[in-house]
C-alpha cells in the first residue's frame, strides 16, 4: 500500500508549531503508520497552493485566517489544529478542530499568581490582529475570571511589535507599569510579550518578582535565553494536540466520520521560575500566623498551635517563617511576649510578677531568665529605665 | 509519635464500633485511616506552595462510607474487579459468588472487604490491618486470613504490603481503591496529566469484562506519553464510549510477580503534586471517574463526575475465567503477597 500523502501546513518557526509537529511525529512512530508528508519552508505559499495538492490529507494550523477559506473547496480529510473560542460561533463548520484551551492557559497561570499570594492582577496582550485571534481569547478569558471574581485587574495591549516604534513602544510599557499598583501580577500572553515586559522592568526598575511578578504562556526556550530573569511560563499541551490531530486524521482516512469531533487540549504544566516566585514580606501562612500570635501570643500557644490555625504543619510554617523573617515560630512567639511585657513595663504600674503571667511566661523567674539572655537586663532594670510616672 | 491512638469513628449497623488512626511523617503529611473496609479516609500532602491538602476523595463519615457504592479509598476483596456472570471453575467445580454488577461479580460481592470491620494493631511506623473471610464470603471457597500492613515513608510514600493464606483454593486479587485529586481546589481531575507504562491495555465488552488484549497503539488509551485526561475523553474510541470514559485495565510493562516497577505517574500542573504507582501486579485498572455523580463528599457537598480518579494494582479483570486463571488462585500452604506503593511529592 503507497503511503497517504498528508500536507502539514504550520509556520514551523515557532516553539508551539513545531511541538504539534513532534507530536504528530510521535503519533506515527507510535503506530507505524507511514505518511508521506509535505512540509515547505514557506508555508505562506502552500497555503494558498493547497487547492493543486495531490494529496491524501491535511492538517493545517487554523490560527492563520486565510485557513478556512483556503481549504473549503479541498474534497479531501482536513483536521484543523488552532485556538480554542469562548463562542462555538467561531469554529469552522463541519471539521474536526484540535485546540489548546486558551481559557484553561490562562487560568492556570492565573491560579498560579493567586497560589503566590497575589491580589492585583493585569494582563499584557497583544493589540488585535486577524492572525493572533487566539490572544484576544486570552485576553477574554482573563477578563472573564477577574469579572467573576471581582477582583482588581487591568488589561494593556501596548502597541505590536516593529523595529520602527519599538523606542516609544517600550516608553509606553514603562510607563504603564510604572502607572500600575504593586505588588502586582501579570499574565503576558506570550512568553515573548513577557521578555518584553521583563526589559521595560528593567529599564523601569521595577523589582520582579517583588513588585511585579510575571507568567508567560509557551515555555519557549528563546525567552528563557534572552531574559536575566528566569521566566515562569505555561506549559501548553502542544505535543499532545499534535498526537490528537493525527489521530484523528489517521481515522478519518480510514472513512471514520470525525466531522463533528472538538478536542481542547489543557495545558500540561507550568514552569515555575523566579520571575512569578513573589516573596512579600509576609506570605498568607505568615501573615495568618501573625495574626494568630498578636492575638493569642500571651496565652501560652506553642508552634503547634498556630500551625493548626494557619492549617498547614508545623514542618511547613517552620519553613515559611525561616524564609521569609529568618526566625523560628517560637522566636517570633517570644518576641510577642516580650514586646507586650516592654510595654506593660513602661506604660502600666503592673507588677512584674502580674505582667509575667499577664505575658504567658510560665514564671517571674523565666522572664528574668528570657530578659537577660534576650536583652541583657533584668526587667527591674527595664523597669527602672523605661517605667514612666503613672498620672495621678 | 508518627502513629495516632484510636479515635471513635461511629460504629457499624450491628453497633460494633469502627475507629480512625492518623500516621504522620517528617514532612508533617498525614494518612488517616479506618479499621471499615481498611480505608484510606484522607491523605494530607503539601503542594508546591507547601500547603498541605486531601490527595483523595472522602466520604463525611462511617455511615456514608457504608451506604455509598464508590469502595471510596477503601481495600477491596475477595476479588478486585469483575468476574463474568459471577460464576468461575476450580479444579473441577463450579462456584456461583455475589452478582452485585449487571449480573457481573464486583469488588468482593455484597458485603466485600470494604464493609468489613479490621483488626488493627498500630505498630512504630505504621498500621498492621488483619482479616478473617470466613469460608463462602460472598460465595467463595475456602477460610481465608489476610494481613496488610501500612506505612507512611518521609518521603511521601504510602506503601502497602499484603499477605494472605488461605485453606482451600480460592481466587483471590485484592486492591486499594483511592479516588485521587491532586488539586483540591478544583473537583475535576480532567486536567490532570498521566502516563502509563502500558503497551498494552483489555478491550472490554459493554458488561465492562475484558474480551481480550489491545495494543494502545493509534488508540486514546495510549499514556506512555503524558497527556491530560480530558481531552483523551474527546477521542472517537468506541473502547471510551462503552463505559463513558477510561474503565480498563492495564497490562504495565515489566515482569509482574514479585517484581516491583513503577506503572504509572500522574501530574497536576496547578498545585504542581506528584503522584507515582508502583507495584509487583500484573494488571492496572484506570477508572477515571465518569460514574462519581452524587457521591457524598467530606463536607455536605457532592461529587461530580471525573471528581477523582483511581488507579488500582490488581489481577487482571476475570481472569479466573480466562487462559491465566492458576495465576489467580491462592492454595493452601501457599502465601499470597502484594507490594503496592502510592507516592505523592512536588517535583
Amino acid at each position: 500500500m503507497t503511503p497517504h500523502r498528508i500536507a502539514l501546513l504550520f509556520n514551523a518557526n515557532k516553539v508551539y508549531d513545531r511541538q504539534v509537529i513532534a507530536g504528530i511525529g510521535h503519533y506515527l512512530n507510535s503506530t507505524r503508520v507511514e505518511w508521506d508528508l509535505f512540509m515547505e519552508e514557506d508555508f505562506r505559499s502552500r497555503m494558498r497552493d493547497i487547492q493543486q495538492f495531490r494529496g491524501d490529507g491535511v492538517i493545517a494550523d487554523f490560527d492563520d485566517p486565510e485557513a478556512p477559506d483556503a481549504l473549503r473547496d479541498l474534497h479531501i480529510p482536513v483536521v484543523a489544529v488552532g485556538g480554542s473560542y469562548h463562542d462555538p460561533a467561531s469554529y469552522p463548520v463541519g471539521i474536526p478542530y484540535i485546540a489548546t484551551d486558551n481559557a484553561r492557559l490562562v487560568r492556570l497561570a492565573y491560579d498560579h499568581l493567586i497560589e503566590q499570594g497575589l491580589a492585583r492582577f493585569a494582563f499584557y496582550g497583544i493589540p488585535p490582529h486577524p492572525g493572533s485571534r487566539w490572544a484576544q481569547e486570552r485576553e477574554h478569558a482573563f477578563r472573564a475570571i477577574v469579572d467573576d471574581e471581582a477582583v482588581e485587574a487591568v488589561v494593556y495591549d501596548g502597541a505590536s511589535t516593529s523595529a520602527g516604534g519599538w523606542g516609544e513602544a517600550v516608553e509606553e510599557l514603562v510607563a504603564w507599569l510604572a502607572a500600575l499598583p504593586k505588588p502586582i501580577g501579570i499574565i503576558a500572553v506570550t512568553d515573548a510579550r513577557a521578555r518584553q515586559l521583563l526589559q521595560a522592568c528593567v529599564i523601569g526598575e521595577f523589582a520582579v518578582p517583588e513588585q511585579i511578578a510575571i507568567v508567560g504562556i509557551d515555555n519557549d526556550p528563546m525567552a528563557q535565553l534572552l531574559t536575566r530573569i528566569p521566566l515562569t511560563s505555561v506549559i501548553q499541551g502542544a505535543e499532545e494536540m499534535g498526537r490528537t490531530a493525527a489521530h484523528l486524521l489517521h481515522q478519518m482516512l480510514r472513512g471514520v466520520d470525525c466531522s463533528g469531533t472538538r478536542v481542547l487540549v489543557p495545558p500540561v504544566g507550568i514552569n515555575v521560575q523566579v520571575s512569578s516566585r513573589y516573596q512579600p514580606v509576609r506570605s498568607p501562612h505568615v501573615m495568618r500566623a501573625s495574626h494568630y500570635i498578636r492575638q493569642y501570643g500571651c496565652l501560652g500557644i506553642k508552634t503547634e498551635q498556630v500551625a493548626d490555625y494557619v492549617g498547614v504543619s508545623r514542618t511547613v510554617l517552620e519553613e515559611h517563617f525561616k524564609r521569609e523573617l529568618k526566625q523560628t515560630v517560637h522566636q517570633v512567639i517570644l518576641k510577642h511576649k516580650l514586646d507586650t511585657a516592654c510595654d506593660l513595663i513602661a506604660n502600666s504600674d503592673t507588677p512584674l510578677a502580674d505582667i509575667a503571667l499577664r505575658c504567658g511566661f510560665t514564671s517571674l523567674q523565666y522572664m528574668y531568665t528570657v530578659f537577660r539572655r534576650e536583652y541583657d537586663c533584668t526587667p527591674r532594670q527595664y523597669l527602672d529605665l523605661h517605667r514612666k510616672p503613672m498620672a495621678t | 509519635m508518627p502513629v495516632s491512638n484510636a479515635t471513635a469513628w461511629g460504629q457499624l449497623p450491628d453497633g460494633r464500633p469502627l475507629h480512625r488512626w492518623t500516621l504522620r511523617n517528617a514532612r508533617g503529611e498525614q494518612v488517616d485511616i479506618s479499621d471499615l473496609g481498611a480505608t484510606l479516609l484522607s491523605w494530607q500532602t503539601p503542594d508546591r506552595f507547601g500547603r498541605l491538602g486531601d490527595v483523595v476523595l472522602g466520604h463525611a463519615d462511617a455511615q456514608q462510607y457504608i451506604a455509598s457504592n464508590a469502595y471510596m479509598g477503601a481495600v477491596v476483596g475477595r476479588w478486585a474487579n469483575r468476574i463474568r456472570g459471577g460464576r468461575f471453575r476450580l479444579d473441577g467445580i463450579d462456584y456461583k459468588v455475589d452478582r452485585n454488577d449487571g449480573g457481573n461479580h464486583l469488588h468482593g460481592g455484597h458485603d466485600g472487604f470494604h464493609l468489613q470491620r479490621w483488626e488493627v494493631e498500630p505498630e512504630a511506623d505504621g498500621l498492621v490491618l488483619r482479616l478473617v473471610s470466613p469460608e463462602g464470603d460472598g460465595g467463595f471457597p475456602g477460610e481465608v486470613h489476610v494481613q496488610l500492613r501500612v506505612r507512611l515513608e518521609d518521603d511521601g510514600t504510602l506503601d502497602l504490603r499484603y499477605e494472605a493464606t488461605s485453606d482451600a483454593p480460592t481466587p483471590l486479587s485484592l486492591t486499594a481503591h483511592p479516588y485521587f485529586n491532586l488539586n483540591d481546589r478544583r473537583p475535576d481531575i480532567r486536567d490532570h496529566v498521566i502516563r502509563i507504562d502500558a503497551d498494552e491495555f483489555l478491550a472490554i465488552d459493554a458488561g465492562a469484562i475484558p474480551v481480550g488484549r489491545q495494543h494502545v497503539s493509534g488508540t486514546a488509551f495510549d499514556f506512555r506519553e503524558p497527556a491530560p485526561i480530558g481531552s483523551r475523553l474527546h477521542w472517537p474510541d468506541p473502547q471510551l464510549r462503552l463505559v463513558g470514559g477510561f474503565d480498563h485495565c492495564y497490562l504495565p510493562r515489566g515482569p509482574a510477580g514479585g517484581v516491583v516497577r513503577t506503572v504509572a505517574v500522574v501530574t497536576e500542573p496547578s498545585s504542581g503534586r506528584r503522584l507515582t504507582i508502583d507495584t509487583d501486579r500484573p494488571g492496572l485498572q484506570f477508572y477515571s471517574g465518569q460514574k462519581l455523580t452524587g457521591q457524598a463528599g467530606r463536607q455536605g457537598d457532592t461529587y461530580g463526575p471525573f471528581a477523582g480518579f483511581a488507579l488500582e494494582a490488581q489481577a487482571f479483570p476475570d481472569q479466573v475465567n480466562g487462559p491465566e486463571a492458576d495465576g489467580a488462585i491462592l492454595r493452601p500452604g501457599n502465601v499470597w503477597r502484594q507490594h503496592t506503593r502510592y507516592r505523592v511529592d512536588t517535583p
